[in-house]
């Protein structure tokens, strides 16, 4: 569920992270769901003859759940303004448990609210993943 | 990190020809409505109510439910298959995602990945509205990286909906080189 902030946001706050397994059942309803059916995300002899280790997350997956760990700390009062630049560092794949992490790192007054800078991240067990800053608006 | 072996074959002043041109222009075939935003929040265990709910969409200043903002992507993605399109043979290559047509741009490359994308949002996208995506190569920075040569390229997909209104501007950066043999990544 999501839940508004309790109080205003400040500059080194931390998001609270999102653990989420990594199945193959959970990127073919990924694929199905946004419309990226490359090889690579549901079959794990293509994923490997591309250097991972088995299927992995598409692009789509780490943006809606990069969406989805600002949702849960911010509510439904802010607006999306930028996601990225994301940066995919390393194959997020089947058998990863990912966490998703972030904080605040700047609040600048703008002109109907203020918008929050977000620096987001995700982990494997390799270490981090993949990179992603955000912009969001709160009017 | 993706490391595909597709993209279509050319010289470098084919790839440079297709510079600050459109390099593809397609039309989502589905309009925004409940349930694909639902299956798309499905494999996420993404729970937020503006996106199913009108009323919570509503008590919130939007005048209807609302997609999720990296929506955008999944409702510009060409169809698949259309009626009138050949039927596909067992020993046709996959099809693959055809939102990056850097792949459609000819290089002397034979393997590539993605390196960063970002994406400004302008509009919300709302049950009704289509989403149509013109992308346009906008830059080449050639390069030689341990992986072998090859060059960054960045498209710039404009998404928009029917009406006009931009809901969205992505860039879009892939590393495309040459590889001599085996995988690279």
């Amino acid at each position: 569920m999501t839940e508004q902030l309790a109080k205003a946001p400040a500059v080194g706050d931390v998001l609270p992270a999102i653990e989420i397994p990594i199945t193959l059942q959970r990127l073919v309803m990924e694929a199905g769901a946004n419309r990226d059916f490359s090889l690579m995300h549901h079959d794990s002899a293509v994923a490997q003859s591309a250097g991972a280790s088995a299927a992995f997350a598409n692009t789509f997956f780490l943006m809606g759940m990069f969406e989805r760990l600002v949702r849960n700390w911010a509510g439904s009062r802010i607006r999306f303004k930028k996601i990225g630049p994301l940066k995919m560092l390393n194959f997020n794949v089947v058998g990863d448990t990912l966490l998703f992490r972030g904080k605040v790192v700047a609040i600048d007054e703008v002109e109907r609210g203020e918008k929050w800078l977000l620096n987001l991240w995700c982990e494997s067990e390799r270490g981090q993943t993949t990179t992603c800053m955000v912009e969001v608006i709160k009017e | 990190m993706s490391d595909v072996g597709w993209g279509l074959w050319g010289s470098w002043e084919e790839t440079e020809a297709c510079l600050n041109t459109v390099v593809g222009e397609w039309w989502g075939p589905d309009p925004v409505e409940p349930g694909s935003i639902r299956r798309w929040l499905e494999p996420k265990e993404f729970d937020c109510a503006i996106h199913t709910d009108v009323g919570a969409a509503r008590a919130v200043g939007f005048p209807d439910l609302v997609a999720p903002a990296s929506m955008v992507f999944s409702y510009g993605v060409a169809p698949y298959w259309s009626p009138g399109d050949s039927s596909k043979s067992i020993d046709d290559e996959p099809t693959q995602i055809q939102i990056p047509v850097i792949f459609n741009v000819p290089a002397p490359c034979n393997k590539s990945f993605a390196t960063s994308m970002e994406v400004e949002f302008n509009e919300p996208l709302y049950p009704g509205d289509v989403v149509g995506c013109v992308s346009r190569l906008i830059d080449i920075q050639r390069k030689t990286l341990k992986v072998g040569p090859g060059a960054f390229l960045r498209q710039e997909d404009t998404y928009t909906k029917q009406s006009g209104e931009v809901i969205a501007v992505a860039n879009l950066d892939i590393f495309r080189f040459y590889a001599e043999q085996g995988v690279t990544k």
